[in-house]
């Protein structure tokens, strides 16, 4: 569980390259022993967010503190942070050991055996590894130390990434998409094993991913980023429950989003009926998105449902059938494991606490969804 | 039709004028005047004269490729940098002495280094004496490294320009300040272009004829020189061909040391 200390704090960042502004004023603070995801689609700022806290990218304007200092024109070589690229980025020249003991071979034998006075060489190459051997054993390779690292799959060769990374106890690990190249089987066991890792460890985790899966399983709190602007901040569940505009409801699962006007508290306008929801707080007669996820409308007989639709077509997921159903001049999205076939009548009802009310975006934001 | 069939063209290539002539020059080495077989030749490269030209010749190679990792390390690697690599003209005035047939590069370092040349023109208006630098050693060695520099240059400019960015900034990222990242990362890892860069200059360097002649006056012979008048002066074929045969045998084997040196660096990386 996160610590309420304020380890890193990002303030008004702004980057730009050239004529893109990649970051607009982003605010942002992050715990210690918090696992925060950067979740975005690709191009939206999030990488370039995380190569600033590295020391990669120097931002144009606003700050960087890091545990109550400015960061801001440090070289990454002396931040403690540590990071895992995106393609591993392993040093091909040399085996898996010495790729993890990199880090603890640039370390000053004082810092490595902080107890020892004046150690000598040999103490100093047993205590690199010692450190080494207990990384491996972390991400399960133990017996890999003397191979080459060309000679490993994609998925070990994440596990050195980590294992290179972690050895030198940072404080902060940034992740840039590190289970992107892996099959899917693959990665979620690597979800499991990283949260858990970290939880272990008790070190801050700064996770950017465009898989919003990846970041529901994983994160203590989500940052949603579209266009190099903040869209929400928050846990998974109020996330994904409580979307604050319909790029987030768009990009989080998937959802039914429909033009409504709120006519007063607790009851809103849309598809050709009125209905009752839990939102108060937005005015009379004022234009809102009314969000329903799919697994929220139920089928019910065509006579008893509140809206009466027509099935327009059918996909078997797996564990539920997708149906496309067309009612009130609007296709809904539903989720059942009940199937209706292609061309039924059906009755859709929504209880009111799974309809979530949303401002409308404001309307640049809107065209610029609409670019991408 | 088979695919080997369109390799039929490049075998006839390779045995017309590589396969045949090595041959030839092998059984001309074997032969004295009248095509009798004969060893003379061969025995007669070991002798003192011959030697010392060899001698000579290797010095002057080993010079000229250390002189060429040299400057050609750091102008390959500010040429590959984030800096310098929008100015694809720098790299282009590295490449175009190359596009040029060695004899009219010679030939212009010649105007450059006479007694009546550029250089002398110079140091003579700022009032000091003339300068002798034809005919000196200093000359061939500044001949030779600046034809050759360019076969430096390019293969380490290749191997540090794919070399992948996110490596370095893992060994930032790790630590290591910017001396450290280049001797533990960036040079180890184009170490393979030093090494193609070390056999593209020290191997033409080592028989390099005609720039020997034109910038040393004469005064250092090299293998190079021996071999040729053997063949257009003193018209004896099979020594000639003996000689050839000997200094191919001497490039095979340090090839042959070359990439042994190559893959043990591989190996032994651990030793950093």
């Amino acid at each position: 569980m996160p610590d309420d200390v304020k380890l890193i704090e990002l303030k008004h960042i702004c980057k730009s390259f050239g004529d893109t502004q990649v970051l607009k004023d982003i605010n942002l603070y992050i715990r210690r022993k918090e696992f925060v995801t950067l979740l975005g689609p690709s191009g939206c700022g999030k990488t370039t967010m995380l190569r600033i806290i590295g020391g990669f990218e120097n931002a144009d304007s606003g700050e960087l503190i890091f545990d109550g200092t400015d960061l801001s024109g440090i070289p990454p070589y002396k931040r403690r942070v540590n990071t895992v690229f995106q393609k591993y980025a392993l040093f091909t020249h040399m085996n898996v050991f010495n790729n993890i003991a990199f880090g603890l071979k640039l370390k000053s034998p004082a810092e490595l055996l902080p107890g020892v006075e004046k150690p000598t060489r040999r103490q100093v190459k047993r205590e690199i590894a010692r450190r080494v051997e207990k990384m491996l054993k972390l991400v399960k390779m133990e017996q890999y130390a003397n191979r080459s690292v060309d000679a490993l799959s994609g998925g070990q060769q994440q596990r050195i990434a980590i294992a290179r990374a972690l050895v030198n106890e940072p404080e902060v690990l940034l992740l840039d998409e590190p289970l992107g190249a892996l099959d899917l089987k693959l990665r979620r066991e690597m979800q499991l094993e990283l949260k858990s890792m970290q939880q272990q460890l008790g070190i801050t985790f700064i996770y950017v991913t465009h898989d919003q899966e990846e970041a529901l399983t994983m994160s203590d709190t989500i940052v949603v980023m579209n266009h190099g602007s903040i869209q929400q901040i928050g846990d998974g569940k109020s996330i994904y429950d409580e979307p604050k505009n319909a790029f987030v409801a768009n990009f989080i699962g998937e959802s039914n989003i429909l033009d409504a006007v709120m006519l007063k508290d607790f009851e809103v306008q849309a598809a050709g009926r009125v209905f009752e929801c839990v939102d108060e707080g937005f005015g009379e007669n004022v234009p809102v998105d009314m969000v329903v996820r799919p697994e929220d409308v139920m089928l019910v007989g065509a006579d008893v449902g509140m809206l009466t639709g027509m099935v327009e077509s059918v996909l078997f997921k797996g564990v539920h059938y997708e149906m496309m159903i067309s009612s009130g001049g609007f296709r809904w999205k539903v989720h059942s494991t009940t199937m209706f076939p292609v061309g039924s009548e059906v009755g859709m009802s929504i209880i009111p606490s799974n309809i979530h009310i949303m401002r409308k975006m404001a309307l640049e934001d809107k065209t610029a969804e609409a670019q991408a | 039709m088979k695919r080997s069939f369109f390799s039929g063209p490049y075998a006839l290539w390779m045995i017309m004028f590589t396969i045949f002539p090595i041959v030839f020059v092998a059984l001309y080495a074997f032969q004295d005047n009248t095509g009798a077989f004969t060893i003379d030749n061969i025995t007669r490269c070991f002798e003192g004269t011959y030697m010392k030209v060899l001698w000579r010749s290797v010095k002057l190679a080993l010079e000229c490729t250390v002189l060429c990792v040299l400057l050609g390390y750091p102008c390959a690697y500010f040429l590959a940098s984030k800096d310098f690599s929008k100015y694809k003209t720098l790299f282009v005035l590295i490449l175009l002495p190359m596009w040029m047939n060695f004899l009219l590069r010679t030939y212009a370092s010649m105007s450059l280094l006479e007694r009546n040349g550029i250089i002398n023109a110079i140091v003579t208006a700022l009032g000091f004496d003339r300068w002798n630098m034809i005919g000196t050693e200093g000359a061939v060695l500044y001949g030779m490294v600046y034809n050759y520099l360019p076969f430096m240059v390019l293969p380490i400019h290749t191997s540090l320009k794919k070399m992948d960015q996110r490596v370095i900034e893992a060994a930032q990222d790790l630590g290591a300040n910017p001396a450290r990242v280049f001797l533990k990362v960036t040079l180890p890892l184009s170490m393979s272009g030093v090494i193609s860069g070390i056999t593209m200059v020290f191997m033409p360097s080592v028989t390099t004829f005609a720039i020997s002649k034109l910038l040393g006056s004469g005064n250092f012979m090299l293998m190079g020189d021996v071999i040729e008048n053997q063949y257009m002066v003193a018209n004896d074929w099979s020594f000639g061909s003996s000689l050839s045969l000997f200094m191919t045998v001497l490039i095979l084997i340090s090839i042959g040391l070359l990439n042994r040196l190559d893959t043990n660096k591989s190996e032994r990386s651990d030793n950093w």
